[in-house]
């Protein structure tokens, strides 16, 4: 066990290094976080504790908090998302009371750029970027919980400003950017069934979808398909269109419930946690996988016993990265396994891991 | 027995006071004027324990600021503070917010339904006396003593006419006011009267200059309260008291106040009355206490509201003994005490709970000859439902050396405590538990103290506590299983003590300096999930390993000037103790002067406060409040009464 590991970890290494090679004609990027992977902990929401941190590759103890490291200060709030759109990253920042905002850093050196605070950026969800813009699905003030106030906020990269925000009831959530689309899914408690599709060269809404289900975009695969969670059903979708093309279940129980979809590196499979709460009031649950050519989805044998609160895989080393939350009062973990589910190693992290980054 | 100025320093060293030959040198015609304090019932039969009491002019300096800010610079508590004005709680002695009782006239006044005190919202203005008594009372005092407990008193005053106007205006643009009067006449030849009426109220709407400090945003809150005292007594020359004690607070908080979206306001209101009644040995209290506490954040218009009554009687009789003994004594205070509940709470199962809980004590003093005290307490409270452990403490206190300069006592004690469940943690919906059990810890302590008179006019006092608690079936609101309520961890708490003092006086000159510093290590000591494992053997959140207080002055004639000084080290934010807040000191400097003419009194004070401008954190995360200033001003009358007269 111990060797197998040890072999991991050369082969981690070499991999990285391999990395390192393949980069050396471009002009290398200075900082401390050029390579390596980033850990979006969303913190205990009343501690404001969130936190990014990282680690590289050949690593197995992480940097607990990066931006506090280089800019002395934390961001007070818990993170909710992080991308990089050229050497800036952007990290969203969810406060206790009300003061949200956008953290632009030096995605190499994590050094402060620029902040965008409330109201421009009310309670933020997830970020994902195109060539030049920033997409941030926001809830807007959303004081009665009744997620009516939402919207997309675009950031224009060259200026770091809020340029529009794109009015989405039913709480927007999960965002896919795919070939100068943005696809747009809502939150569970919002209620709403649409998928929208935001043309970003206008920035403009192109199209609903109805489905049959809280949507979530997944993605597109490795056969040109779109993929969207809608509640606990996996729709594959044609890509330009968006006509359904297959529905698959994923079981029958209504008390659990599916998340956390993501694809292989060779998007040729889709993983996700399917979770539901025990007798003890544990959250408990197994993690699957399935072929995207699959015509229905097999819950007999789970990939890993376990659920976790996120999932991502490596495009680099194709490991998957699970976040595992013990509680909001003390650090989680970031768990590597393989793409056959056995176990890799873990890492500490911050508190409440919801979300990875890979550079 | 005769002790010399360099055993002396030997024993101060071996304490690790590292007290200095040129301290000791200094004061040999020295003598202090002490304040005189009276002494609180239940003090009598906490042999054993550790009891500070806070002078009056220290609460004087501190009127206008709540008791968590006072006990902050005065003893090792640690306080969970949310921001200025906010959410206050305490830690004593490595306990949990729930493990300090605070006793008003000797009536816990914890909210029945948090099981805990908010200090913001208790403002030193409120009372007459402070004692703070170290360790487990629980065999005394009741349910929650288990870290230690704070006494809060009200006092009958001297015949005559005492009567005052203050207020304060600070850099943030708070201002606080008080005004009141304390009176005492004779009614008849048998008969006394006295009586204290006070109000007060605070606006802190804490308009700081900045929005950040060091990249840290404030958290912009407003808190505003009124308080209301009214204290009467009818004492008779054969033993006999009456006495009615109202005590109202108001307290008012606004988090966010400018953002209609955001905005939180926490009000909260306690209305405390007590009729008390003693004919000799014999001592009647019945009192009711109803707590409200309104929330709402964003839209006001349905306010989240949520009250508790408190109905409570005691009756006690004392008993001595002589039993023939040469010198000493036995005494024995014996009685019960019944109290009900009867809350309305929102989130609660039911719309309205009642519940009675009842306590049986007997409480021994034995005064075995002049060195030995030994005290020997049984407690039994009985609940709806369940009954928490037989309470039982033993406490003495030898004297060792007991000479005219100097005084050295050992004092030692094992107690058990408890800690009844909150009306939160048993009806909570969903997340409560009817079936939780009451904590129960075992404190185990000793202590030395000593005192040495050099001269007349200077004393120098000190003090060592080593203690070390264990707590069980520590209740824990399980965050792994979304808060659910759980007996699930056990907490063992140690540490030592240590307080040193000099007071003394020289001509029109007057001079004090009281340091204490205390290691505090509690820590999880119970396996009870996987992850647990990380949390094991780890500091509690928010409890601080060392904490030190410093407090001096000096004065000539009426004008004086202090510094108040207290220090943490870091404080863990997670359970983990993967995250932590730094360390701080604070200190604070005060001069004053006061002017009198005839009858009347002005004092005038400046404040500086936090001096150094240091930079530290809330619980939540945000900036505190940098250098800042002050400046108050009390005119008071004081006419006492010339001789015996009667209004009657």
């Amino acid at each position: 066990m111990k060797m197998k590991k040890q072999l991991t970890r050369l082969v981690l290494v070499s991999l990285s290094i391999f990395a390192f090679a393949c980069n050396q004609s471009d002009p290398a990027p200075k900082g401390d976080y050029v390579r390596g992977v980033f850990v979006i902990n969303e913190g205990n929401f009343s501690q404001n504790n969130g936190a990014i941190s990282f680690f590289s590759r050949e690593m197995t103890n992480a940097a607990d908090d990066l931006f506090k490291t280089v800019n002395g200060a934390d961001f007070q709030g818990g993170a909710q998302g992080y991308t990089v759109i050229g050497d800036e990253g952007f990290i969203l920042v969810d406060n206790d009371k009300g003061s949200d905002r956008l953290e632009i850093v030096n995605s190499n050196t994590f050094e402060k750029i620029a902040t965008i605070v409330s109201p421009e950026i009310e309670n933020p969800r997830e970020i994902v970027g195109s060539s030049n813009k920033a997409y941030i699905s926001c809830w807007g003030t959303n004081a009665d919980y009744s997620y009516q106030t939402g919207y997309i906020a675009v950031v224009d990269v060259s200026t770091n400003k809020v340029i529009k925000k794109i009015n989405i009831g039913a709480g927007p959530e999960n965002l896919v950017y795919h070939n100068g689309k943005l696809l747009v899914g809502t939150y569970s408690f919002g209620g709403g069934n649409t998928l929208t599709i935001i043309n970003t060269a206008t920035d403009e809404i192109e199209k609903t979808v109805t489905l049959n289900g809280v949507p979530s975009p997944i993605g597109v695969d490795a056969n040109g398909k779109l993929w969207v969670a809608a509640s606990n059903q996996a729709v594959r979708m044609n890509a330009e269109t968006y006509a359904v093309e297959a529905v698959l279940p994923i079981g029958s129980d209504g008390s659990k419930s599916a998340e956390n979809f993501v694809f292989s590196s060779d998007r040729k499979n889709i993983f996700f946690v399917l979770s539901y709460y025990n007798s003890a009031g544990l959250k408990a649950g197994e993690t699957y996988k399935f072929d995207v050519g699959a015509t229905q989805i097999n819950l007999a044998t789970p990939l890993i016993k376990r659920a976790f609160t996120g999932l991502a895989v490596d495009p680099l080393q194709s490991l998957i990265y699970a976040g595992v939350t013990p509680n909001y009062g003390q650090a989680g973990y970031a768990v590597r396994y393989r793409t056959d589910g056995s176990v890799v190693d873990s890492i500490k992290v911050g508190v409440a891991p919801t979300g990875f980054f890979f550079k | 027995m005769v002790i010399d100025r360099r055993h002396l320093a030997i024993f101060y060293a071996a304490l690790g006071l590292f007290l200095s030959e040129n301290l000791l040198a200094q004061n040999d015609t020295v003598r202090l004027e002490t304040v005189i304090v009276k002494g609180f019932a239940p003090e009598k039969f906490m042999s054993g324990l550790k009891i500070q009491k806070i002078d009056s002019t220290t609460l004087s300096q501190f009127r206008f600021q709540n008791i968590g800010e006072l006990l902050s610079y005065h003893t090792p508590i640690a306080f969970k503070n949310y921001g200025p004005g906010q959410l206050s709680t305490a830690s004593f002695r490595g306990t949990s917010a729930n493990h300090t009782a605070v006793l008003w006239n000797g009536l816990n006044i914890n909210s029945p339904t948090l099981g805990q005190t908010d200090f913001s919202t208790i403002p030193v203005a409120g009372f007459d006396q402070l004692s703070i008594q170290y360790g487990s009372a629980a065999s005394i005092v009741g349910t929650d003593a288990v870290g230690g407990s704070i006494l809060l008193n009200s006092v009958s005053q001297p015949n005559g006419i005492f009567a005052f106007a203050a207020g304060q205006l600070d850099s943030f643009l708070n201002n606080y006011g008080q005004t009141g009067a304390r009176y005492g006449t004779g009614l008849t030849k048998n008969w006394d009267f006295s009586g204290k009426t006070t109000i007060n109220y605070s606006s802190m709407i804490n308009q700081f200059q900045r929005r950040a400090r060091k990249g840290y945003s404030f958290l912009p809150s407003e808190t505003f309260q009124q308080g209301l005292v009214q204290d009467l007594f009818f004492t008779s020359k054969d033993n006999q008291e009456i006495s009615a004690h109202i005590w109202l607070t108001k307290n008012k908080m606004t988090v966010v106040p400018d953002d209609s979206q955001n905005r939180e306001l926490t009000r909260t209101e306690a209305y405390r009355s007590m009729v008390r009644y003693q004919i000799k040995n014999l001592a009647f209290r019945t009192s009711w206490v109803r707590d409200v506490i309104d929330y709402a954040k964003g839209d006001y218009a349905n306010l989240d509201h949520a009250f508790t009554d408190k109905f409570s009687n005691r009756a006690e009789k004392d008993f001595t003994f002589d039993f023939g003994l040469s010198e000493g004594n036995v005494q024995v205070k014996a009685g019960a005490e019944m109290t009900h509940y009867r809350t309305h709470v929102s989130g609660y199962e039911k719309s309205l709970i009642t519940e009675t809980r009842g306590d049986l004590f007997m409480l021994t003093r034995l005064l075995a000859n002049a060195r030995w005290l030994v005290s020997a307490n049984l407690r039994q409270a009985l609940i709806t439902k369940y009954n928490p452990p037989f309470t039982p403490s033993l406490g003495t206190e030898y004297q060792l050396i007991q000479n005219l300069r100097y005084r050295l006592k050992i004092r030692g004690s094992y107690a058990r405590s408890y800690r009844v469940p909150t009306l939160n943690e048993r009806y909570w919906k969903d997340l409560g538990n009817p079936d939780i059990r009451p904590e129960s810890a075992w404190n185990k302590e000793i202590g030395f103290e000593q005192r040495y008179t050099s001269g007349t006019t200077s004393v120098f006092t000190s003090s060592v506590t080593a203690y070390h608690n264990r707590v069980k079936d520590w209740t824990y609101w399980n965050p792994s299983r979304n808060y659910h309520v759980e007996n699930l961890q056990e907490v063992l708490a140690r540490g030592i003590e240590v307080q040193a003092g000099w007071h003394g006086n020289e001509g029109l000159w007057n001079w004090g300096a009281d340091l204490g510093y205390a290691y505090n290590r509690s820590s999880q000591e119970k396996v009870y999930d996987a992850y647990s494992a990380d949390v094991i053997g780890k500091q509690l959140v928010f409890v601080p390993i060392h904490t030190m207080n410093f407090n001096a002055f000096l004065q000539y004639k009426s004008t004086r000037l202090s510094s108040q000084v207290q220090s943490g080290s870091k404080r863990f934010s997670t359970f983990d103790n993967s995250q932590f807040l730094n360390g701080y000191t604070l200190t604070n400097i005060l001069i004053e002067n006061t002017v009198t003419w005839d009858k009347t009194k002005m004092r005038i004070q400046g404040q500086v406060n936090n001096i150094g401008n240091t930079f530290y954190l809330s619980v939540r995360n945000y900036a505190m409040p940098g250098r800042s200033f002050a400046v108050n001003v009390i005119v008071s009358y004081n006419a006492p009464s010339k001789g015996p007269k009667y209004l009657l």
